[in-house]
């Protein structure tokens, strides 16, 4: 008791913020939505923001929003993005469902087995989007995928921060 | 929500999850549909894709304006740093360009006057639009930049953009203030070209890193040399002849990596054109029309 009034902050009455439910989501338009900043690259190396952010909700909480709601948030990400319309509808629908079994299976989670989890995705992300790119005529060297690979596994771990971080204030934890 | 989880014996929650595991499936067979879609019929989603363009261009545009600014702010104060210096220095410049450029003037006539005789017919190079390069696809494989110049202005998919330093690529998609650009070190821009010196025809394709890759159309011995410049030759009607496209920084075994003479980060305007020769280009673009996205 003695702690609690110590503490400063009282813990009753505070409930989640009336916009609780749409936060998650319209993260990941912000993340789609890094797409139009002025920054002109010769490389392509960024990540894509989009698709961590999605995969950084859906690690930290099973129901961030529901389920079918991939499919219009890729929509989104595939038009300011520019990739071809329907590949991050397909992709992002496809992750909920295979995390979703994931869920199942796994015994315990840590941030190490998350971190492994976010890596493999993003990799089957950038993979698909390579042979996406020889489809359409592009036949890049498969050695091109590997810095993109690498640069969007190290912005996982902060990007799942500020998620954390996003989720404890607008359930106001 | 989650879609595959065992809801205990509720049934309405059971048939909620269901249908919840139902939408996801919908969602991958309707991307999939989709995706196949803009792969085979890539006229399909224009419309939609130029809305979304008219969506971000104009605020990549406005953040572009305030970087430019800033960083301008931080080269005019260098600029005052070392004034007397530079003024020194730009005025021999001054006086070198002024002698470079009665030659290059009496080259021009002569030139024309060469040309004359030979009754070469000269297009003349209207420009469509002009606009600036305010972003690029920065987290994809592919090499796209967006213009700010837009069907408003008259741009349409298909024609080609250079600037003053050389050609940077052409129109793949047109929104209504803003358009996508497929650069010359995309991939799966492959430019008709040939050397400056010599003439010797050559084919230039991106790397998609930035540099692109050129090979000479004859098989045989290695043409290029390092500083070699690349000009379009005008082959295929979609690129104007004579734009500089590339500059060669290194060899290897059939051909050579050349650096693109216009830097999408670096120039200040891009300028659309109509096709060189439209009818040779729908001639073409006919049987396969694959290349836009």
């Amino acid at each position: 008791m003695v702690r609690a009034a110590l503490s400063g902050r009282t813990r009753i009455g505070r409930e989640p913020a009336p916009y609780a439910p749409y936060v998650p989501a319209a993260t990941v338009v912000v993340g789609s939505l890094l797409a139009a900043l002025p920054i002109i690259s010769m490389s392509g190396w960024y990540p894509d923001f989009g698709f961590v952010v999605l995969i950084s909700w859906r690690l930290l909480r099973a129901d961030p929003w529901p389920a079918w709601w991939a499919a219009p948030l890729g929509l989104i990400n595939d038009l300011f993005t520019g990739l071809p319309i329907g590949f991050s509808v397909a992709l992002w629908s496809a992750t909920m469902l295979l995390l979703d079994l994931i869920d199942r299976r796994t015994m315990w989670r840590d941030y190490w087995i998350e971190w492994v989890l976010a890596a493999v995705l993003l990799a089957i992300d950038q993979w698909l989007q390579w042979q996406l790119a020889r489809t359409m005529g592009a036949d890049l060297p498969r050695t091109r995928m590997l810095p993109p690979i690498a640069i969007s596994v190290c912005i996982f771990p902060p990007s799942a921060w500020i998620v954390a971080r996003m989720d404890a204030w607008r359930l106001r934890r | 929500m989650v879609a595959t989880a065992r809801p205990g014996w509720s049934r309405r929650a059971q048939y909620g999850l269901f249908f919840s595991f139902l939408a996801v499936i919908a969602g991958i067979v309707v991307g999939v549909i989709l995706l196949t879609m803009s792969l085979v019929a890539p006229k399909a989603f224009q419309t939609v894709r130029g809305a979304a363009l008219d969506v971000t261009g104009p605020v990549a545009g406005a953040l572009h304006e305030v970087t430019a600014t800033a960083s301008g702010v931080f080269t005019g104060a260098g600029n005052y740093w070392d004034a007397a210096n530079q003024n020194a220095k730009l005025k021999r410049e001054r006086q070198t360009m002024l002698r470079r450029m009665v030659e290059a003037k009496a080259i021009v006539q002569e030139n024309q006057q060469l040309k004359a005789t030979l009754q070469l017919r000269e297009h003349d190079q209207n420009v469509v639009a002009v606009g600036r390069i305010v972003g690029s696809s920065f987290n994809s494989l592919r090499r796209f930049a967006i213009l700010s110049a837009g069907g408003k202005d008259g741009v349409r998919i298909g024609m080609p953009v250079r600037s003053a330093d050389g050609l940077v690529g052409r129109i793949i998609d047109a929104g209504t203030l803003a358009s996508r650009v497929m650069l010359v070190s995309d991939r799966a821009n492959i430019v008709p070209a040939r050397l400056l010196r010599g003439g010797i025809p050559v084919i230039a394709q991106g790397r998609g890193d930035g540099t692109i890759d050129v090979r000479p159309l004859e098989v045989g011995r290695n043409p290029f040399k390092r500083g070699d410049i690349i000009i379009t030759s005008g082959t295929g009607g979609l690129y104007p002849p004579l734009v500089p496209v590339a500059r060669v920084v290194k060899l290897d075994d059939d051909g050579a990596v050349a650096l693109p003479l216009a830097d999408p980060s670096m120039i200040s305007f891009a300028i659309v054109e109509p096709p060189f020769e439209p009818a040779a280009v729908a001639a073409e673009s006919a049987p396969q029309a694959e290349d836009t996205p």
